[in-house]
């Protein structure tokens, strides 16, 4: 389903926001503050609900982390975006006003940081799929209905040389790779595949970007607002807090998952008890955290689950295949067989999760876009 | 780990016929003129263990029967025919001898090879289809498979290296003539795209052929993606264009910002016309079989995505800077360079074109807003100053220099508002606020001439409004005057305006120019002209020396006044001006004049008769050149 334009959940466009006169703080419109009081706290119990969905279905196997786990945080992620914005349009005539204009305004900032972020993940989505080209040699060449040749062994010998060059953290393949030109090697045989060609051509950021510096801006003078901010604002600064915390943490999860430039996870991150959203979000926090420093994962080029399965069974894969000598007995056929299929099914995830994956990033993208030029448009 | 092959020995005949025996002793002198179709003339001896002797064409043919024999056959293949037992070999051979000539230097010894590898290919497919279980059977597979594999990866090597191969590449020096250049191209100033050399395609087709009939369809396309996606990079570097950052742009002043979008749009612009139909081009003359049209489609959209992806990101990054009213036309630019970019990436997936209209929206929500702010700017200019002189305003002069240049992207406009009209009544709440005119034709379909209109409309309030600030009429319909004509010039000026607007609005206003003219007339010289009127001036049969010394004084008084007031005013047409004058002139020379000589000749008598006639008819018409200067009159002037 391509990207769409999103009319929202109200079913008001932004353009009735210019005409209309009217906003709930009036008291023509006959709310009292009773009402924004409940509806502030509304936000805030969806928020908490949301993350406590994903705080559970992280602990099922293997679901933390996962394609399908990071998509359900984006629609999370959006349906949070589209109650603030919500929000906002009911409350517009404060929005002009100090603090809020100051508050809406450092917001808007950070979500276009966020904007760099989601298209940074491009490259790595895109990485991802080169990987997932060679997983499809590796599958097709072992492909156990047909007599597995020499040949066949090679080829995917060969894929899988490439497939563990390529998923090799950003760092370690270090400048080199990056500003290589790309000219003939004339020894042809060492000359792979090589994903280090590949992650050079990705130009989704500057060559200067870093996606932990912008975690740290995202995440810089993100204080729980101030008690004078909270009253002048009629506790509209709640909600601004707490779309700016979602904001900062959604993004970090997909740094943390995904291959991109200058990946790095020190973020301080950090929310007060007194939210209700804030013990389901530390929760999810610290698992990826603990996640992050397992041994096994420390090194990788993103946490991504399916990273991990594709690393793994490649791994394996190459260690049989070095294992195997012609002609192959009936047992390494079948463990060839087995580790086929392990494959399979994480390339079978991925090329089902891949695309309706990267149109939800895009599709984040578009709305903090929109929600950005709504705001700006109703300035004027 | 392949065995090492002895190598046929290295002759310089270019097509390899010889097999892998060294000792060629049988066939010294024998000419063999060897081409790629069979030209099977040797006598094949017996294939028994002299199979070595057989030729390359004669040993592909053995492998064809060989082929043909499994699919046909339906007694499990128990052993490899003699003939084709030592292809593997044959093959292996081929390779290393390719692999340090390289392709794209011989048409034949690559067809050769390629037709090799083809068949090697296919029997290894048929064979592996088959799951033999007989060992010789297996152990041929496996060495032909090997080999496959080997001359495949050559051919992938060579297919990457053709592809890098650019013009300039080989050049070295894209400013530089080397002399060893052996592409039939010389550097030229103008580019072309893709920059491969035009022998090498046929090559390029062939191996790809080769390689997705070997089953290494993959492969092929990830060499072919990735040296396009490297030849793109580069030549967009090389046409300065640059990744920035969304958060980055926000920081750039727009003076800079202004540069970079005009970088932008050359570029698109670039991709529009000649990047992406070079690559459509290239991809078509790569994979040409019908077959691969999916596989053609996905190269594509790959590398199309790839690029426009990032013209968007900036657009998207353009579009969330602040609203002000010298963007309108840049954003508008770039309204226009998206909508050309469709039609070169057509044979993509419709997702990306989907990205692309979005993009186009975005910008044009931002353009709907900046034009709005014009209507606000009209509205809130509410200044209590009258413009002295009653001269044009510089609201009005800015409000039309700013509708024509908007005009001239009245088409994208137009556009744009309709897409923006679409929005708004796919809301409820019904919009009150239009205005139904019904003798213009392109209002009722132009969207964007209803945004004018309603902008003109706002204006002339405004002017009203400030016409009410002159205390006297007669400036009041000077001023009105003033403007009305600068907004009728300013339309008639501009076909695009004149269209929009329309005939009957133009009449209209024309109408009401005349109308403040004679206002004008009437406020001004009314009352002048009235005390030249003969009522009253005779009492009882006689002329009244006093009513008519009364008269010229009153005359006198009034033209002096006039004189001294409305030439301080200003008209600043200056066809309007001298039509103005004239229009006076006409109305009150010839009434002066009869009055005058009617009636001089009556105070004639008495002394002082230049207290009460001032002036000479003659006179009349100087002081009417003074009207309308803007500088003080000089007073003291002097009848000649």
């Amino acid at each position: 389903m391509p990207a769409t334009d999103f009319q929202g959940t109200f079913g008001r466009s932004f353009l009735s926001f210019r005409r209309d006169q009217v906003d709930s703080n009036t008291p023509a419109a006959g709310s009292s503050g009773h009402s924004m009081e409940a509806e502030l706290d509304s936000f805030q119990r969806q928020v908490a609900e949301k993350f406590t969905d994903l705080n559970a279905s992280g602990d099922g196997d293997g679901e933390l982390l996962s394609l399908e786990w990071i998509g359900k945080l984006l629609d999370s992620f959006l349906c949070c975006q589209e109650e603030f914005r919500a929000i906002v349009f009911n409350h517009r005539s404060q929005i002009s006003t100090s603090p809020m204009n100051r508050l809406i305004s450092d917001y808007f900032e950070r979500s276009i940081k966020a904007l760099d972020v989601c298209n940074a993940i491009r490259d790595g989505i895109e990485q991802i799929r080169q990987w997932q080209k060679l997983s499809d040699i590796v599958i097709s060449a072992l492909d156990s209905r047909r007599t597995v040749g020499e040949g066949q062994l090679r080829r995917a010998k060969k894929a899988l040389v490439d497939l563990a060059i390529g998923m090799l953290d950003e760092k370690e393949t270090s400048l080199a790779h990056r500003n290589r030109s790309f000219g003939r090697v004339k020894d042809s045989h060492s000359h792979h595949r090589s994903m280090g060609h590949f992650r050079s051509l990705s130009w989704s950021v500057s060559r200067s970007w870093s996606a932990s510096k912008q975690l740290q801006a995202l995440a810089s003078n993100l204080n729980t607002p101030r008690q004078n901010d909270v009253v002048a604002s009629n506790g509209l600064a709640f909600p601004v807090y707490t779309m700016a915390s979602v904001l900062l943490f959604v993004m970090w999860v997909l740094v943390a998952a995904f291959p991109c430039q200058d990946r790095g996870l020190q973020v301080n991150f950090f929310v007060p008890r007194q939210f209700q959203w804030a013990a389901p979000v530390m929760s999810l926090h610290d698992k990826i955290v603990e996640e992050s420093k397992r041994r096994d994962r420390k090194n990788c080029c993103g946490l991504l689950k399916e990273i991990g399965r594709i690393e793994k069974s490649s791994r394996v894969m190459n260690e049989l295949i070095d294992s195997i000598h012609f002609p192959m007995s009936e047992e390494k056929e079948i463990e060839v067989k087995q580790r086929v299929e392990e494959l399979v099914e994480v390339h079978e995830a991925l090329k089902n999760g891949l695309d309706p994956f990267e149109r939800k990033v895009r599709e984040v993208f578009h709305r903090i876009v929109r929600s950005r030029t709504e705001n700006l448009d109703s300035l004027c | 780990m392949e065995k090492p092959v002895d190598h046929a020995t290295e002759s310089s005949e270019t097509i390899p016929h010889k097999s892998n025996d060294l000792e060629n002793t049988n066939h010294p002198d024998e000419s063999e003129h060897q081409s790629q179709n069979n030209n099977p003339t040797e006598t094949a001896t017996t294939p028994e263990s002299e199979s070595s002797q057989l030729s390359l064409p004669q040993v592909m043919e053995a492998v064809d029967d060989f082929i043909q024999s499994l699919s046909s056959s339906t007694d499990p293949l128990q052993e490899i025919p003699p003939a084709v037992e030592p292809f593997p070999e044959t093959v292996d051979s081929l390779v290393s001898k390719m692999e340090s000539s390289g392709l794209g230097r011989d048409e034949s010894e690559d067809s050769a090879f390629i037709d090799a590898v083809n068949r090697i290919s296919i029997s290894v497919i048929r064979l592996r289809e088959l799951n033999l279980d007989s060992t010789p059977v297996s152990s041929w597979l496996n060495r032909a498979s090997s080999v496959q594999h080997r001359a495949v990866s050559l051919l992938d090597e060579e297919f990457r290296h053709l592809l890098d191969r650019s013009n300039k590449k080989k050049n070295g020096d894209e400013h530089n003539n080397h002399d060893e250049s052996d592409n039939n191209n010389p550097p030229q100033e103008e580019k072309t795209f893709p920059d491969i050399p035009p022998e090498s395609i046929p090559t390029l087709k062939k191996i790809a052929g080769a390689m997705i009939s070997a089953g290494y369809e993959t492969e092929c396309c990830m060499s072919y993606e990735t040296s396009r996606r490297h030849a793109f990079k580069e030549e967009l570097s090389e046409i300065g264009f640059e990744g920035i950052n969304v958060d980055d742009v926000q920081r750039i002043p727009w003076e800079s910002l202004q540069g970079e979008i005009a970088s932008w749009i050359s570029i698109v612009r670039r991709c529009s016309s000649v990047l992406f139909p070079g690559e459509l081009s290239l991809c078509r003359t790569v994979f040409p079989e019908q077959d691969h049209a999916s596989l053609r489609k996905g190269l594509f959209t790959g590398l199309v995505s790839a690029v426009t992806i990032r013209f968007l990101d900036f657009s998207g990054a353009v579009v969330l800077t602040k609203r002000s009213s010298e963007k309108l036309f840049k954003f508008l630019d770039m309204y226009e360079t998206l909508r050309e970019l469709i039609p070169a990436v057509e044979e993509s997936d419709s997702d990306l074109i989907q990205e692309i209209k979005l993009s186009q929206t975005r910008l044009g929500e931002a353009a709907v807003t900046i034009f709005g702010e014009l209507e606000n700017s009209i509205k809130t200019d509410i200044g209590r100053t009258p413009v002295p002189s009653g001269a044009v305003h510089p609201l009005t002069r800015y409000t039309m220099n700013y509708l024509k240049y908007a005009c001239e992207y009245k088409d994208t406009l137009n556009q744009v508002f309709q897409h923006y009209e679409k929005a708004e009544t796919d809301e409820t709440e019904p919009e009150p606020e239009r205005h139904q005119r019904e003798d213009d034709e392109e209002y009722k379909t132009s969207a964007f001439a209803r945004q004018m209109i309603r902008v003109m409309e706002l204006l002339d309030a405004n002017l009203e409004v400030k016409s009410g600030l002159y205390r006297d009429p007669s400036l009041r319909s000077i001023f009105l005057m003033n403007n009305g004509r600068y907004i009728l010039q300013k339309i008639k000026g501009s076909i695009e305006i004149r269209d929009l607007m329309g005939q009957a609005w133009t009449r209209k206003r024309s109408t009401e120019l005349r109308q403040y003219h004679k206002s004008y007339q009437r406020e001004t010289w009314g009352k002048v002209l009235q005390c030249m009127n003969q009522e009253g001036l005779q009492v009882n049969g006689k002329i009244s020396k006093t009513a008519l010394k009364e008269r010229f004084k009153i005359f006198n008084n009034m033209f002096d006044e006039i004189h001294k007031t409305q030439s301080t005013w200003i008209v600043n047409d200056e066809q309007m001006q001298s039509e103005l004058r004239v229009s006076i002139a006409a109305l009150v020379i010839p009434a002066y004049r009869s009055f005058f000589g009617r009636y001089k000749q009556h105070i004639d008598s008495g002394r002082h008769t230049d207290k009460y006639v001032k002036y000479q008819p003659e006179d009349i018409e100087s002081v009417i050149d003074d009207l309308f200067d803007g500088n003080p009159a000089s007073m003291g002037r002097k009848r000649t």
